[in-house]
């Protein structure tokens, strides 16, 4: 048999690069690759002048993107899809098969590898489609033919020069330089066309033709010029600079990609970067990346079992990195070279063999089992299996149901398809710009659970730069349209790294400042409010490492009638250390108190809901509260969260129950509770809120305005300011963040000309960026002042809506 | 002869156009500037004991040191065509340090490769057969009576004498039978034959039943039978061609290239010096023909600054670049131009050039920038690096320096050192 090392990368690297002739790349290919950007202009205005041409358009709502996972050196399918049942299967596979004990069935008859439980956990939500039995004609052993027949794609025979994902490129009506992506060294024979070819982006990042220096875009820019126009040197002198001139656009086109770290493992790195490039827009329709070493020859189960742990992690960090947004734009396709044999060699492992088991992996899948297990009747010790699927069927379903058609074109047949999708690309995905802003009343709600990661559909921590999409509009009493802006707990549990968590409207852009801080593993939230975007929905963002995020509703702004706020300086209606309010003692662990609210602390009895700044005190463990309108059972959200010993101050906005009361109910361990009203909604109060795109009001660090110290106050100006209008404004809404504070301290805002109340808006810890919301009155000035208690600290404050006068 | 085409004859033969050849060379005929090319001295060149032998298990610091050593020795050679045909022959004969896990059979393989590199190619398909680094890679120590092991006997047609196509299943599955029991001693890593793993049995190759014995196989394949002979004549003359001149040849070029080789019964010497005596090779199509290789321009970029492996770590990059030395991709070797032009690739040679331009500024290379107009930075990189720049590329530098000059008139120290950079990713050093 062929060698288990040398040939798989033989046939890889041999399909790697064609060996072409760039005076076949495609005279209109080449010409447009050379002039672009030939009028760059004036030398002065050629600084920074990467013109847009380059730049990746993004894609259309319903295009699909296809990832390709090559494994390559043949996958051992009969021990990837078991046929638990089948004592063939175990005679001739002997001590490598799988016990049926180990096997993940998806039925009775067969079950996956016991090292891939997350595709399990994907087929047991039907987004796996497992085509088995896979393969083609008079198939050859060698892992150069077999391969390059997969990437070829068409029938026939002799060494091709196209490749099916290239000649897809083709058939485009524009030609983008990143629609079709190789993650990895070099330019696989199935990303290059007869006129077009993908592009090869290296997993380990971009070095050069990343950087950003004045002085690195003045060298690009002379080696791109080098490419402007054919030398007259030749053909292969033009094409290297026009190489050396993609090193530089490629470069500055997915340098962002790489900003944040990548895992260690080859695969999970080159499906991060995938998820990256994919949730970065560029205009990708195909990614294509690959792992090596499945030509088990010998020592297949300890290798195999690497492996298939590496291809389960793969699928899980891409997944988990992938926004939301393209979940349901992007199908997985594996492909592998050829399958191997079903008796199992003297070495503990199989040879060469023919037919495969694939997976089709999406949300549009509709997953389950297709095409046939191949008999392995009468199968001798070198016979190979029968195959049910051409792999061109595959390639046809695929390139029809996903790519947008052409598939006889392309493979020069037509080729059975087989059925695989329940629907075509982006169903559900959002589409244009946030609406227009309004003004709106209140409507308390009853908290309720909108979004969770942990739970179907998402099921998956958010990855670094990964965002989640929230459909708040039409939910949780949310109606489907009129909505002005909603009011989020946003919590972030379980989180991996110290990070941030960042609220938008979807469709919008995302804002500078973050509205959670993520302290690690310990729950964090914070009180939002945001317009919702495109299709009534919001956008979450995870910077660092990875999180699990629950949304809560808590309320909204309609457009038509109903609550207006009038706004207060904070009065104390519960303290649980003095007994204010009717409560003396720590709220225990699953301990609840109805609190009056209406006819206390200046809240009128017409109020419907209230808004307060709850702080927890020294809470004995880490837990949640929720406060929800009395008389109704307590709904399973919370509207804060805190660390154990940690004094943790939030906004809370609260409908108000028929008696009115409201609930308050804490979670975990024991804790004393403060509330402090700073406002409340009634038919008759004046204020009608408008959500604003965040606008900057203050950045210490790059207004050069000094940290604050210990008891440092800063005036700022709101009225005119970030959206805020010049007149008619009583109240505004601030998301204050205080970065890197040298020691733990509270910051209090106020408005200007009043007296600093005793309770802060935000408790910060040394060292941790700590965002939090403000509600808060302007000063006669316009201005509202911000305190620091303790330590220095640098400031971002940012105005997110404001309410008239 | 013509200074352009001397220069040509000494860019593809030894990497660079060393002043000191030019000169020696120019009243040279072609023929006399050929074979003074080819005048390597018949004394073999020793491997250096470091990394003749297996310190440790793994070999890695040896593997460091040989590649620089073998680097150094391409750009330091007194006559690099050696060098280029040893590596012709590594990327054709492909062992890899990766599977052989071992220093010295993997030294001694290049040893081999140096030694014979001009020598007879059937007397050298003959050693590199039973050569231990050769019998590991293909797996022919693991090719027994009982469970032969194909490999070794495939790729002897199909990569190393005929091409695919020239053969039958049923031709690999005789020649593994002959080949069985060639393997390697395990305790002195030595060729031993072990009778009782051969197979004895008639076995019919290419139509004829006999005891075939593995060396038989090579013999019949480049002696007794002639159309297999001419057929591997042929087959090998196109990968020269392409490794030296360019890419597609003519059938004729091949044939009476082919001939050569034939009727020398396999000697080198001759056939590449008809190579190098022929019009197409100095033809424009050949000038603009051939990429260099990530080692040859690396050779290049190494000539021209002065410095040498132990300052540049090479081994560090060449990777990136696609090309590690001991360390082919597969068993079939390197490819040419288009293997090696795509932006990742690429993107490894700008990294290298960064570096030894980080390293030429401790050497006070503002002097290519400082002082000078730019006509004159520019011509002072040119000079350098050995380029004929052509206008577009002068024009791109001349426009990088005026941009520079114009948003930020001071500060010589960036200019100089992206200008260094630039002029080694022109596409007059990437090119052969």
């Amino acid at each position: 048999m062929l060698d288990a090392d040398i040939s798989t990368r033989d046939a890889l690297q041999l399909l790697t690069d064609r060996d072409d002739d760039p005076t076949r790349m495609g005279r209109r290919r080449f010409l447009q690759m050379v002039g672009m950007g030939a009028g760059a202009g004036a030398l002065a205005g050629s600084l920074g002048g990467f013109d847009d041409a380059w730049a990746g358009a993004p894609i259309g709502a319903a295009d699909g993107i296809v990832v390709l996972v090559g494994l390559f050196g043949g996958l051992d399918g009969l021990n990837t899809v078991v046929p638990y049942t089948n004592s063939l299967y175990y005679d001739q596979h002997g001590g490598l098969a799988i016990p049926p004990t180990q096997v993940l069935k998806l039925n009775t008859q067969v079950g996956l590898h016991p090292r891939l439980p997350y595709l399990k956990s994907l087929y047991d939500h039907g987004e796996v489609a497992v085509v088995q039995g896979v393969g083609y004609d008079n198939p050859d052993l060698s892992h150069f033919t077999s391969m390059a027949t997969w990437m070829y794609g068409r029938a026939g025979n002799g060494t091709p020069s196209t490749g099916w994902v290239g000649r897809w490129l083709d058939g485009l009506s524009t030609d983008e330089m990143l629609r079709a992506v190789s993650v990895g060294q070099g330019l696989p024979l199935h990303l290059i066309g007869a006129a077009r070819r993908g592009t090869s982006v290296p997993q380990w990042g971009v070095g050069f033709g990343g950087d950003t220096s004045r002085h690195d875009l003045w060298m690009y820019d002379g080696l791109r010029k080098m490419s402007v126009a054919s030398a007259g040197r030749g053909a292969w002198h033009d094409a290297v600079a026009g190489t050396m001139r993609k090193v530089v656009d490629v470069g500055q086109e997915i340098a962002p990609v790489f900003a944040r770290d990548l895992p260690p493992g080859d695969l999970e790195k080159k499906m991060t970067v995938a998820a990256r490039l994919i949730n970065a827009n560029l205009g990708l329709r195909v990614v294509d990346l690959g792992h090596d070493g499945f030509d088990t020859h010998s020592g297949q189960p300890n290798t195999l079992n690497d492996l298939l742990t590496d291809l389960d992690n793969g699928l899980r960090t891409f997944f988990t990195t992938l926004d939301d947004r393209f979940r349901s734009r992007v199908t997985i396709m594996t492909y592998s070279e050829f399958g191997r044999t079903s008796w199992s060699n003297d070495s503990a492992g199989t040879d060469h063999g023919t037919v495969n088991n694939h997976f089709v992996i999406g949300r549009a899948v509709k997953g389950g089992l297709y095409g046939q297990q191949p008999s392995l009747v009468g199968l001798r010790r070198w016979d190979r299996m029968q195959h049910h699927v051409d792999f061109r069927s595959l390639y046809a379903t695929v390139l029809d149901g996903w790519l947008g058609g052409g598939s006889s074109t392309v493979l020069g047949a037509n080729y059975p398809k087989i059925g695989l999708f329940r629907t075509g690309p982006g169903v559900g995905v959002a589409t244009g710009g946030a609406g227009l802003a309004v003004k709106g009343d209140w409507v308390g709600l009853t908290p309720a659970r909108i979004y969770d990661s942990r739970r179907a559909p998402r099921l998956l921590p958010l990855g670094a730069g990964t965002t989640g999409e929230v459909q708040v509009n039409g939910v949780a009493g949310v109606p489907p349209s009129g909505v002005a802006a909603v009011v989020l707990n946003v919590t972030a549990v379980a989180g991996t790294a110290a990070s941030s968590l960042t609220v938008w409207p979807t469709g919008g852009a995302k804002p500078g400042a973050a509205n959670v801080s993520i302290q690690g593993s310990n729950s964090t939230s914070g009180v939002v409010t945001v317009k919702p975007g495109a299709h009534g929905r919001v956008n979450i963002a995870n910077d660092l490492g990875a999180v699990h995020c629950v949304v809560d509703v808590l309320g909204y702004y309609r457009t038509t009638a109903a609550g207006r706020l009038q706004a207060q300086a904070p009065r104390r209606i519960m303290d649980t250390r003095s007994g204010l309010g009717g409560r003396r003692g720590a709220l225990g662990g699953a301990a609840s108190f109805g609190l009056k609210v209406r006819g206390v602390g200046g809240v009128p009895t017409t109020a419907q809901s209230v808004v307060a700044n709850v702080t927890v005190v020294t809470p004995t463990a880490s837990g949640g509260l929720t406060v929800w309108p009395s008389g109704v059972a307590r709904p399973a959200a919370s509207s804060m969260s805190f660390s154990a010993r940690t004094n943790t101050t939030s906004l809370v906005f609260a409908k108000i129950g028929a008696d009115g009361k409201i609930v308050v109910y804490n979670s975990a361990g024991s804790s004393h509770v403060v509330v402090d009203v700073v406002g409340w909604f009634t038919t008759t109060a004046r204020g009608r809120f408008t959500p604003l795109a965040p606008g900057r009001l203050l950045d210490t660090q790059p207004d050069a305005v000094a940290p604050l110290g210990p008891s440092g106050s800063v005036a700022i100006a709101v009225r005119g300011r970030g959206g805020v209008p010049s007149s008619g404004v009583s109240t505004v809404l601030l998301n204050v963040t205080a970065k890197a504070p040298s020691a733990a301290t509270n910051i209090t805002v106020h408005p200007s000309g009043a007296a600093r109340p005793s309770v802060s808006n935000i408790a910060a810890k040394a060292g941790v960026d700590t965002s939090g919301s403000a509600l808060c009155l302007l000063g006669a000035d316009g201005k509202v002042v911000i305190h620091n208690s303790t330590g220095t600290t640098d400031l971002v404050v940012d105005v997110v809506g404001w309410f008239t006068s | 002869m013509d200074p352009l085409e001397l220069a040509h004859l000494l860019r593809r033969t030894e990497y660079v156009v060393r002043p000191e050849r030019m000169t020696a060379l120019a009243a040279a005929t072609r023929a006399e500037a050929v074979d003074d090319v080819l005048a390597v001295s018949p004394t073999p060149v020793a491997i250096p004991t470091y990394i003749d032998h297996d310190i440790d298990g793994e070999g890695y610091s040896q593997w460091v040191f040989a590649v620089k050593w073998w680097i150094d020795r391409m750009v330091d050679s007194p006559k690099p065509v050696q060098e280029k045909m040893t590596w012709f022959w590594h990327g054709h004969f492909c062992s890899s340090w990766d599977k052989v896990s071992s220093a010295r059979l993997m030294t001694d393989q290049n040893k081999l490769f140096r030694d014979q590199a001009f020598g007879n190619f059937r007397t050298l398909t003959q050693a590199m057969s039973v050569q231990p680094a050769m019998l590991y890679y293909l797996d022919n120590v693991d090719n027994v009576k009982t469970s032969p092991n194909q490999n070794f006997a495939r790729e002897l047609m199909e990569l190393f004498t005929l091409g695919v196509g020239n053969y039958t299943e049923d031709d690999v599955t005789a020649a593994a039978k002959a080949w069985t029991g060639h393997g390697v001693n395990r305790t002195t890593d030595t060729y031993e034959f072990r009778p009782e793993r051969h197979d004895t049995e008639p076995k019919t190759f290419m139509g004829v039943t006999r005891n075939w014995d593995g060396p038989q196989i090579v013999d019949f394949l480049l002696s007794e039978n002639a159309a297999t002979k001419l057929v591997a004549c042929k087959f090998l003359t196109r990968k020269l061609w392409t490794y030296f001149a360019y890419q597609a040849p003519t059938q004729n070029i091949v044939d009476e290239l082919a001939q050569v080789l034939f009727d020398s019964d396999f000697e080198m010497l001759p056939w590449l010096r008809a190579l190098l005596l022929r019009d197409e090779f100095y033809s424009t199509t050949a000038q603009q023909g051939l990429v260099r290789s990530p080692i040859e321009w690396v050779v290049a970029v190494m000539y021209q600054t002065g410095f040498r492996g132990a300052a540049l770590n090479p081994q560090w990059y060449v990777d990136g670049m696609g090309q590690i030395p001991f360390g082919p991709p597969n068993v079939a070797g390197w490819k040419q131009n288009g293997y090696w032009t795509n932006s990742s690739l690429f993107g490894a040679r700008a990294e290298f050039a960064r570096d030894v331009t980080w390293k030429l500024r401790k050497n006070d290379a503002n002097a290519v920038s400082k002082n000078h107009t730019p006509a004159q930075a520019v011509d002072t990189v040119a000079a350098m690096f050995g380029l004929d720049l052509s206008n577009t590329t002068r024009q791109a530098l001349l426009d990088y320096i005026a941009v520079r000059r114009l948003n930020e008139p001071w500060g010589e120290w960036w200019e100089s050192t992206n200008l260094l950079t630039m002029a080694m990713l022109t596409p007059e050093m990437h090119l052969a």
